[in-house]
């Protein structure tokens, strides 16, 4: 895989968009979150100097908070890189070239399965610094509050990234041409939370929860005002049914490999 | 042992046949030509043996041995169309070419002057002329100076003077030992530089063999003696000092000779001698092109 991986370097490290988008991405994820504190320091009102939405950036909650704000808005950034290094090699008919020139379809599709990982590892150490940074530089870390808990946010946000990233690829493996898949890309994501809306608001259900984009948006709930808005009932709802979510984004993501797998290892290239 | 086998390959696109049942060889050192017009499934045939397609049914082995990627990176192929990433200039996508066929980027100064592309080595591949793209396409192939060379359309693209270097650089790698599959729709490309060739036509495989077996391009004698003699006369001609080979048509028969066509007047006379009365006879000269026409006419495949 490390051969395979420096092949891939060799592609990227001097192709201009890819250091753009990466850019964008890492610095998208601590911008946006600073531009909501900033909103909610200057525009928002307060009452005895606190926020009516409590302090959302404060440990132990600023790791939710941070996670949550960094996905799934910001993964349109990197979701289109992914998209434009997969759809580029149909583009220029180097998928064809690098398994003439001695590569299996199973290790092209691996390597590039892998720079999805790696991309959301990335994004995940992004989300943790950021964390890191904002919660103890910009708030006081309160009293008997350790900064780690809470901390498995972030292995939330991971699980989302690399959902999120790894449905961007299948959609660039299917479609092969980057518009179409961009499209596909941004139509599937606002079209599922309309159903979500649907659903819930409409027909009273949660089925839709499981939803393969909401099912790992719900692993990290909304975390602005929480005492004011959610009910102790839906928090101890919400953690039990943690582990569902969660495997059931398993399954979903176990899909997609086997999908783009048998899709890259069976076609006409 | 055969440098390619290829054993009943059948490929369908949707409910187009594009290659129905084709078998053939191709032995050491030999250039092999694959020749067919447009649309015969010569790119078809050569895609499925280096696995960007998957065939309908039938199967190849390389080397005598199963496929696989390890085969691959032993080849050198220039299918289709220059395939390079048009960000990266013609060097950096040669070192990727080279990464992946497992060899080093020690031979890359070689192959750029091989096809004379050393001062453009820096520029980014989207600049190049179609001429350019297709010379970098034939630099990558050289990559490791393999032993066997898969060449589609290789003179595609490429001005009078390209073409002519390209010819000469096959001849000499031929020259060398190597092995070189050499698909074209250029008849004299073929017959230039190939020492066996397989003719398609709509995916059928009309011949193979040796290039001066199938493509005879010199005299031949035309006899014929009417329907009820015809299997002795076709006997007898077989029989001729130094006929080569006997194809029977509707209603003549040609005899092709090793060393240039026999006196007709003495084929004649033998034919006499054993009792059959010739009412045709005629020395004919044919062309490469029309034999080529011949044998993928639209018109003589509904025959």
């Amino acid at each position: 895989m490390l051969h395979l991986l420096r092949i891939e370097w060799m592609k990227v490290k001097s192709y201009r968009t890819f250091w753009i988008l990466l850019a964008m991405t890492i610095v998208s994820i601590p911008g946006w979150s600073y531009l909501i504190i900033s909103l909610m320091n200057n525009k928002f009102p307060k009452s005895n100097g606190k926020s009516f939405l409590g302090s959302p950036f404060a440990f132990p909650d600023a790791w939710q908070t941070i996670s949550y704000n960094s996905a799934p808005f910001l993964f349109i950034i990197p979701a289109i890189l992914v998209i434009t290094l997969t759809t580029n090699e149909f583009t220029f008919k180097t998928h064809r070239q690098n398994v003439i020139d001695g590569w299996s379809r199973e290790q092209f599709v691996s390597v590039k399965l892998f720079e999805v990982l790696l991309l959301s590892i990335v994004c995940t150490v992004i989300v943790f610094l950021t964390t890191l940074i904002f919660g103890t530089m910009l708030n006081k870390v309160p009293d008997g509050v350790s900064i780690w808990s809470g901390c498995r946010f972030v292995f939330f946000y991971f699980i989302q990234a690399i959902s999120y990233f790894t449905i961007a690829f299948l959609m660039a493996l299917l479609i092969k041409r980057a518009g179409l898949a961009m499209a596909a890309f941004l139509g599937y994501l606002i079209g599922e939370q309309i159903i979500v809306g649907i659903t819930i608001n409409l027909l009273h259900s949660d089925a839709a929860n499981y939803l393969p984009e909401e099912v790992t948006d719900s692993l990290i709930p909304q975390p602005y005002g929480k005492k004011m808005l959610t009910t102790p009932d839906q928090i101890s709802q919400w953690e039990h049914h943690i582990p569902i979510y969660l495997v059931v984004a398993l399954v979903y993501l176990i899909l997609y490999l086997v999908i783009s797998r048998r899709r890259f290892k069976t076609s006409d290239l | 042992m055969n440098i390619l086998s290829i054993t009943s390959i059948t490929k369908f696109y949707g409910r187009i046949r594009a290659l129905n049942n084709v078998s053939f060889e191709v032995p050491p050192a030999s250039v092999f030509g694959i020749l067919g017009p447009n649309g015969s499934g010569k790119t078809t045939m050569l895609g499925i043996v280096m696995d960007v397609l998957k065939a309908s049914g039938g199967s190849y082995s390389w080397f005598g041995e199963p496929a696989s990627e390890k085969q691959r990176q032993r080849i050198g192929t220039l299918l289709e169309t220059p395939n390079f990433y048009h960000y990266l200039s013609g060097e950096k996508n040669l070192r990727i070419a080279a990464a992946i066929k497992g060899r080093g980027a020690g031979d890359i100064p070689r192959v750029l002057e091989m096809v004379k592309l050393t001062e453009r080595k820096d520029s980014k591949f989207s600049t190049y002329s179609l001429g350019m793209k297709q010379r970098l396409a034939i630099a990558s192939c050289l990559l490791g100076d393999p032993s066997v060379l898969v060449l589609d359309e290789p003179t595609n693209g490429l001005d009078p003077v390209g073409i002519a270097e390209t010819r000469e650089l096959i001849r000499e790698l031929a020259r060398g030992g190597k092995t070189i599959i050499l698909a074209s729709h250029l008849l004299d490309e073929v017959e230039k530089v190939c020492t066996h060739v397989a003719i398609l036509r709509r995916g059928e495989l009309l011949m193979a063999g040796d290039v001066n077996v199938v493509l005879t391009n010199e005299d031949y004698i035309e006899v014929g003696a009417g329907a009820e003699n015809s299997a002795a006369l076709q006997q007898l001609l077989a029989g001729l000092p130094g006929a080569r080979q006997v194809r029977a048509q509707e209603d003549h028969v040609q005899i092709f000779f090793e060393n240039g066509p026999m006196d007709p007047g003495e084929v004649n006379r033998i034919c006499f001698e054993k009792g059959i009365t010739l009412n045709h006879l005629q020395l004919r000269k044919r062309s490469l092109e029309s034999k080529f026409m011949e044998l993928t006419d639209e018109r003589a495949a509904k025959k």
